[in-house]
């Protein structure tokens, strides 16, 4: 025994005698279904990577394609954005979700089939879009790029409607999830079931928002405004509460430490619920959308901050006494790297959604570092630390090298820094030289080297990936059985199997 | 609260309904809902020599592309031709319908090739952006056919294109489609050689004498209208241009010759149609305050 008085768990994992929070059961869990998509989740993370990369390598005169149609650089950077949106991170959070619900709910999801289903038809989505963009079939709406398969604006279906599908996809997610959530065995519903019930409905509607209203309907300013508020939506109603979901379940199971205040997380929720889809018209500010909505998404964009703080103080105040858990568990590593990561996001809204700000930084690489940190730093970060923590459990092999895993983790957390704080001093620079009606070549001539650390930074997180991927398949093809009281979390020098 | 967890996901449901009327319904309620948005043939009514142009320069390829300009008069045509009042009409005609199909298919092809990921069309009342741009356009300019979607866009690798049109030639944009660093040193621009039709063309070297006075390499030439697929049909091009000259003009002949050339193909002529259109329609109701009612 060590020292601590961390209570211990009988050896062993697959759903023995371990208490619910460590055990994987075959029976309430679809361990397959995870695996599945964790594995497409990190291919699609990867050629998402690559393709940024890539694009990244146009700006410095390097791109190894030109004049290639199917290889085109803005092609491309179609592939990196919506593979990372709709490839990564919802295999990721379905993964997750497959098994933080059952557990959350003591359900299983509705029906293993249509896991199968979602899993096969969403993978064939995702290659029918990435073929569809680099063969010219997108739409103009950001982040809504996914083919429509009809010719803009009529009803000549001219490729796969992939957004139909899609939508389809999102309902059929719901009804996969919602259905053990309503038939939960716990009468309280946890702020988890809160925030991934309303996720999952509001990607609905969202998608049809903003698939479907822009293209078809509104032209203009209130084509902008409804597209605004799309890619809006796609983050703040759809990634943000079902991330902030999973960590509302992960965090608290592996700190063995209840969340600080379950009232506040509620308060959290409602805030964001309410604020967050207001915030849409702040992406085209200084435009010709009536000055009243711009003032309304500014100021619900600065109470959106406010909101922020109370979830981040309630996560670190769920951490409070166990700070070594940083150092000895990479996942707490991941997800409270995402969160402080979360708060600078969220603040950098407080302060350039101001138009003082807008006047200079709109347009520049500042709004791509931006994305960057909350696409990467965030949801990306949660996810992998969700991925990282789940593998083993999964696949019921020890890592083949932790060691391999702090390394993506230092690789992908110094890289975004960099490439943060670059594309952040790009943007402050270029946005001035905007504004003091520097020659436009002169202008992109000053942005070489700042572009040039961008690739830098890309290849030291693509770099990060590949180890990790490289480690994930490792694993995954055996090794030594996992023992899950190797990532139990302990204070510094304390180990769970008394060998300390 | 924990009772009520039914309601109030519908509640949840509400705050997005809200958000969706207060930031996407009443904006248009209060701004395009007013007038009805412009269709493509609107935008279209008025067929500006740039574009006519395009056909001089390249006609058979101009056709190829467009089959229905086949009986629209370009301005050469114009020119050399005499047609009557009724085959000018007719021209015209075609010429809408020719312009309205090219601008579809150019906005298309903007939107395939992503091009408003670097292009704005978005000039602010902001940061000097009017006196690099021009004018801050009002809602109802971007109330039509051609922005929905919007393509306002959301960065600026290479500039604004809100006032693009007419402010180069179509030449210039050919050579830029072909390889942006040779007009713009330095460019990120990728080359698109697939708006580019490649082939031969006959060249006229500039007289010695024009040479010599501007300082100019003596063997520049210029292209006379016209891309063939193969050298000998350039050749027999040439001949027609040899054959056509008038005697005082005799000692041109010596200064043509046939070399590889470039023009667009159907989806370079559309994009540079869409191209030269930005920033030069106005919606009616403008046009009518700017003349004093006057259409």
């Amino acid at each position: 025994m060590s020292s601590t008085s961390v209570p211990l768990h009988p050896a062993g994992d697959g759903g023995r005698d371990l208490p619910a929070e460590h055990a994987v059961s075959g029976a309430l869990v679809e361990k397959a279904l995870i695996r599945w998509h964790f594995l497409f989740a990190v291919g699609f993370l990867l050629t998402s990577m690559a393709s940024g990369f890539l694009v990244s390598l146009n700006f410095i005169h390097a791109y190894p394609f030109p004049g290639i149609e199917w290889f085109s650089v803005n092609r491309l950077r179609l592939l990196h954005t919506n593979e990372v949106a709709f490839g990564f991170l919802v295999n990721a959070l379905v993964g997750a979700l497959y098994y933080a619900i059952p557990r959350l709910t003591g359900r299983r999801v509705c029906a293993r089939w249509l896991g199968w289903v979602i899993l096969v038809v969403w993978q064939a989505l995702m290659v029918a879009t990435s073929a569809g963009q680099v063969m010219g079939f997108t739409q103009g709406v950001e982040w809504g790029e996914t083919p429509t398969g009809f010719r803009p604006g009529t009803f000549v279906l001219e490729y796969i409607p992939v957004d139909f599908l899609i939508e389809l996809g999102a309902v059929l997610l719901a009804i996969q999830f919602l259905v053990p959530i309503a038939r939960s065995l716990h009468k309280r519903m946890y702020v988890s079931l809160w925030y991934i019930s309303a996720g999952l409905v509001w990607l609905i509607l969202t998608y049809v928002m903003g698939n479907t209203l822009p293209e078809w309907t509104l032209a203009g300013s209130s084509g902008a405004a409804t597209a605004g508020l799309y890619i809006h939506d796609l983050v703040g109603l759809f990634l943000t509460p079902l991330g902030w979901g999973l960590m509302y379940f992960f965090v608290p199971i592996i700190l063995r430490q209840p969340v600080w205040s379950h009232a506040l997380s509620v308060i959290g929720f409602w805030a964001l619920a309410f604020f967050y889809p207001l915030n849409g018209v702040h992406h085209f500010l200084l435009s010709s959308i009536p000055m009243s909505v711009q003032y309304g998404a500014i100021i619900s964009t600065m109470a959106v901050e406010i909101v922020v703080t109370t979830v981040i103080v309630n996560f670190f105040a769920t951490m409070w006494g166990k700070g070594y858990a940083l150092r000895s568990s990479l996942p707490i590593r991941w997800f409270y790297t995402g969160m402080v990561l979360y708060f600078i996001t969220c603040l950098q809204c407080f302060f350039h959604t101001t138009l003082t700000l807008q006047a200079v930084i709109h347009f520049t690489d500042w709004v791509p570092g931006h994305a960057h940190l909350v696409m990467l730093g965030v949801f990306a970060f949660w996810l992998i630390g969700i991925i990282t923590w789940l593998w083993p459990r999964i696949t019921g092999h020890e890592w083949y090298s932790r060691r391999l895993n702090s390394w993506q983790y230092w690789l992908s957390m110094l890289g975004l820094m960099i490439m943060f704080v670059d594309l952040l001093a790009a943007g402050v620079v270029n946005g001035y030289m905007l504004r003091n009606l520097v020659p436009w070549m002169d202008m992109v001539r000053a942005m070489g080297p700042f572009w040039s650390v961008r690739t830098f930074a890309g290849g030291m997180i693509l770099l990060g990936q590949m180890l990790w991927a490289f480690n994930l398949t490792m694993t995954m093809r055996g090794g030594r059985p996992y023992d899950y009281r190797s990532d139990l979390v302990l204070p510094d020098g304390a180990d769970a199997r008394g060998e300390s | 609260m924990d009772r009520f967890s039914r309601v109030l996901i519908v509640a949840g449901i509400l705050c997005f309904v809200f958000a969706f009327v207060l930031s996407g319904l009443y904006p248009y309620m209060i701004t395009d809902a007013k007038t009805p948005e412009a269709s493509i043939a609107e935008l279209a009514a008025v067929v500006p020599p740039v574009f006519k142009s395009l056909k001089d320069a390249d006609p058979s390829g101009f056709v190829a592309a467009f089959p229905a300009a086949a009986g629209a008069l370009s301005p050469l045509e114009l020119l050399t031709e005499t047609p009557d009042e009724a085959a000018v009409q007719a021209g015209e005609a075609a010429w809408r319908a020719v312009y309205a199909e090219a601008l579809q298919r150019g906005r298309d092809n903007y939107i395939a090739d992503g091009c408003w990921h670097c292009h704005s069309q978005y000039v602010r009342p902001v940061a000097n952006e009017e006196q690099r741009f021009g004018p801050v356009l009002p809602a109802a300019n971007d109330n039509n056919a051609l922005q929905r979607p919007v393509l306002w866009g959301t960065r600026r690798v290479g500039p604004d294109l809100t006032h693009e049109g007419g402010l180069r030639s179509n030449d210039w944009h050919l050579a830029h489609f072909a390889n942006p660093q040779g007009t713009s040193p330095d460019s990120v621009m990728p080359a698109y050689p697939w708006f580019l039709r490649t082939g031969f063309q006959v060249r006229r070297t500039i007289a010695p004498e024009v040479a010599e006075r501007e300082g100019l390499d003596p063997a520049t030439s210029y292209p006379v209208p016209g891309l063939y697929a193969t050298q000998a049909e350039a050749q027999a091009a040439l001949e027609r241009v040899k054959a056509a000259l008038p005697s005082s003009l005799a000692a041109e002949q010596s200064r043509l010759l046939v070399a590889p050339g470039t023009s667009f193909n159907g989806r370079g002529f559309s994009l540079v149609a869409y191209l030269q259109w930005l920033g030069t329609w106005t919606p009616p109701a403008a046009r009518a305050a700017a003349t004093g009612g006057e259409p």
